[in-house]
């Protein structure tokens, strides 16, 4: 593997993990602090990318689609939170799968009602269309490294939000004891109405930033949600910080994987996580 | 008594005597009889799930792993062209299935709750593309049995497995088997240890049991007999592939389970063949009738938690 070769796939590898990152981020924080475990978090990256393609073709802007995409994700999950989801914070983790397969297999309908199944693409927005010459061979397109950009920007807000502001309090508060918050004063209810809306808006926005780089096709949120669960299972449940470790390590691993050893890269992630359950069980941050 | 609740009697009362006639019913009306063939081999595999699930509480999200592995290890160790003999085979395919499921379980019963339902879900996933991807097993396409075994057992051939009707009844008496197999567990000293560790596992520790050695123990049997309702699904169509390890396949049978009554085993029966008649009218009522399946599975969980044996369980007591 020559230098530039190996520099692509390191950029490859990050962005992927990067990526990872804002999908795995929201299925750990509702984890984390509602102890809610939403196997439809894979459908909202799927919602999202749909979402993206369906107003791009509309509106021709990809910023406005985004912003459009990223608001309609938070109401649907305000009404999931408020009408389904509300009801089983007292009931078991079987649940709360059986709940959530369920709300797979209607957005998957809703999607093929609305969308038809024909793989679907968005075109790349019109500054963000460039390259940046590597080698005289070589380039490496704008929109990913933008990807990647966007993504440690979410991560940083998210770190300020959790640690700085009073929500962020709120939020921490509620994942250590949630009957003392509640005796605080505090709207508990309020606050895990907003953390899944939250959690549902992170997993749009990344379909819609992914919208431009992948083809958007059925199923595609089942396969982000396995790799989800890959990450979150190393880096611990209900980390957020174990969530951004466990996100590179998966996009790194599986980048270089594909390219040392083509056999087994889509095994590879989950070699590595089995090697990590080993070490630690509960994952590498668990709280 | 081996099967002790009423409503377990006479559902065995009613659903054996009328699975036993009714290929006379249908007569040669194969689509039929294969169609419940299907749904049978199916209920296998959901009661093996729904002990693991409902009287172990060992709640796992990738049983369709041993499901599919059933299948493959069939294609691996026979040889592709000769005609082997169904029962010799049975027990190579449970036994590796076991051995496969003794190794992964020491992984996977180190975890517990969610993590449990995640782990086994990625171990699935990494057998999924494991022959997803591989050449040598067709990738997506899977792989063609062109040969049936042939069920000869101390010169005694009962079953001809190319016969739709043979095939019937050697699922009905599987399926039957397990049922009680799994009875006979539940009974023995083994099966009270288990529900002990089901309803507490700490205490059960205290009590001086091991409590890995038993969930591992019940964790292999029900792969193995996972990994048979596999085997035989494969054997019905003449095929093997990936979609049979897919997550789906596991998410279906524990929604199954659910509807039927989690942990009462008969249950696993009476879940498969109302899931199956529903899906099969609604499929005929409106090809999205995956939305309609999704809402039902949202209203069951909503309101009706202990699922149809447990319904049946307590209109019975009611009564008597």
């Amino acid at each position: 593997m020559t230098t530039t070769l190996f520099l692509v796939q390191l950029i490859n590898g990050l962005q992927y993990g990067l990526l990872l990152f804002l999908i795995a981020s929201g299925l750990t924080l509702v984890f984390g602090v509602m102890g809610i475990l939403n196997l439809a978090h894979g459908s909202m990256f799927m919602i999202g990318a749909y979402l993206a393609w369906y107003f791009v073709e509309h509106t021709g802007s990809f910023g406005l689609s985004a912003v459009v995409s990223a608001i309609i994700a938070l109401i649907i999950g305000i009404i999931i939170e408020r009408t389904l989801i509300r009801h089983l914070y007292r009931r078991n983790h079987l649940d709360q799968v059986l709940l959530t397969i369920g709300m797979i297999f209607v957005f998957n309908a809703l999607q093929s009602i609305l969308w038809g199944n024909d793989p679907l693409g968005v075109a790349v927005p019109e500054i963000l269309s460039g390259s940046i010459p590597l080698t005289d061979v070589m380039e490496y397109p704008v929109y990913r490294i933008f990807v990647a950009v966007f993504c440690v920007l979410i991560a940083i807000v998210m770190y300020y939000t959790i640690n700085k502001t009073r929500l962020g309090m709120l939020i921490r508060a509620g994942e250590s004891n949630r009957e003392m918050v509640e005796c605080l004063g505090i709207d508990i209810s309020r606050l895990y109405t907003i953390v899944f809306a939250i959690g549902v808006m992170l997993a749009a926005v990344a379909g819609v930033i992914s919208a431009p780089i992948t083809s958007i096709v059925p199923g595609m949120g089942e396969h982000v949600l396995i790799a989800c669960f890959v990450v979150v299972v190393i880096g611990g449940m209900g980390s957020i910080k174990g969530a951004f470790i466990g996100a590179l390590l998966v996009g790194l691993v599986d980048t270089f994987a594909s390219v040392l050893v083509p056999q087994l890269s889509s095994m590879m992630i989950y070699i590595l996580m089995a090697f990590i359950l080993l070490l630690k069980p509960q994952g590498l941050f668990s709280s | 008594m081996l099967f002790n609740k009423r409503a377990e009697r006479i559902f065995i009362w009613v659903f054996f005597p009328l699975a036993l006639m009714m290929p006379l019913f249908l007569e040669q009306n194969t689509f039929y009889v294969s169609k419940l063939t299907t749904i049978m081999i199916f209920a296998l595999f959901v009661m093996s799930l729904d002990y693991l699930v409902g009287r172990c509480g060992l709640i796992t999200l990738g049983h369709a792993m041993f499901y599919g592995l059933g299948g493959y290890i069939f294609v691996m160790i026979a040889p592709e062209y000769e005609v082997v003999n169904f029962w010799v085979y049975t027990f190579y395919i449970c036994a590796i299935a076991a051995i496969v499921a003794l190794v992964i379980g020491l992984l996977i019963l180190r975890t517990s709750g969610i993590y449990m339902i995640m782990i086994t879900l990625a171990f699935a996933q990494m057998a999924f593309y494991y022959f997803s991807d591989s050449v040598d097993f067709g990738g997506n396409d899977g792989v063609f049995i062109y040969v049936k075994p042939e069920t000869s057992l101390f010169g005694l051939s009962l079953f001809d497995l190319d016969n739709p009707t043979h095939f019937y009844y050697l699922c009905l008496l599987s399926l039957f088997n397990t049922m009680a197999f799994f009875k006979i567990i539940m009974r023995s000293r083994f099966g009270r240890v288990m529900d002990a560790i089901h309803e507490n596992p700490g205490r059960t520790v205290a009590l001086g049991y091991n409590v890995f050695f038993f969930r591992l123990i019940s964790y292999t049997l029900a792969s193995a007999l996972g990994a048979y309702a596999g085997y035989l699904f494969t054997l019905q169509y003449g095929f093997v592939n990936p979609s049979m390890l897919s997550w789906t396949t596991s998410g279906t049978a524990l929604v199954m389970s659910i509807l039927g009554g989690m942990g009462s085993i008969y249950g696993a029966i009476l879940g498969t063949i109302v899931y199956e008649g529903l899906h099969y009218s609604l499929e005929h009522l409106t090809e999205h009738w995956l939305l309609l399946m999704g809402a039902l599975i949202i209203l069951m969980v909503m309101v009706f938690k202990d699922g149809i044996a447990g319904y049946l369980e307590k209109l019975l007591e009611n009564r008597s």
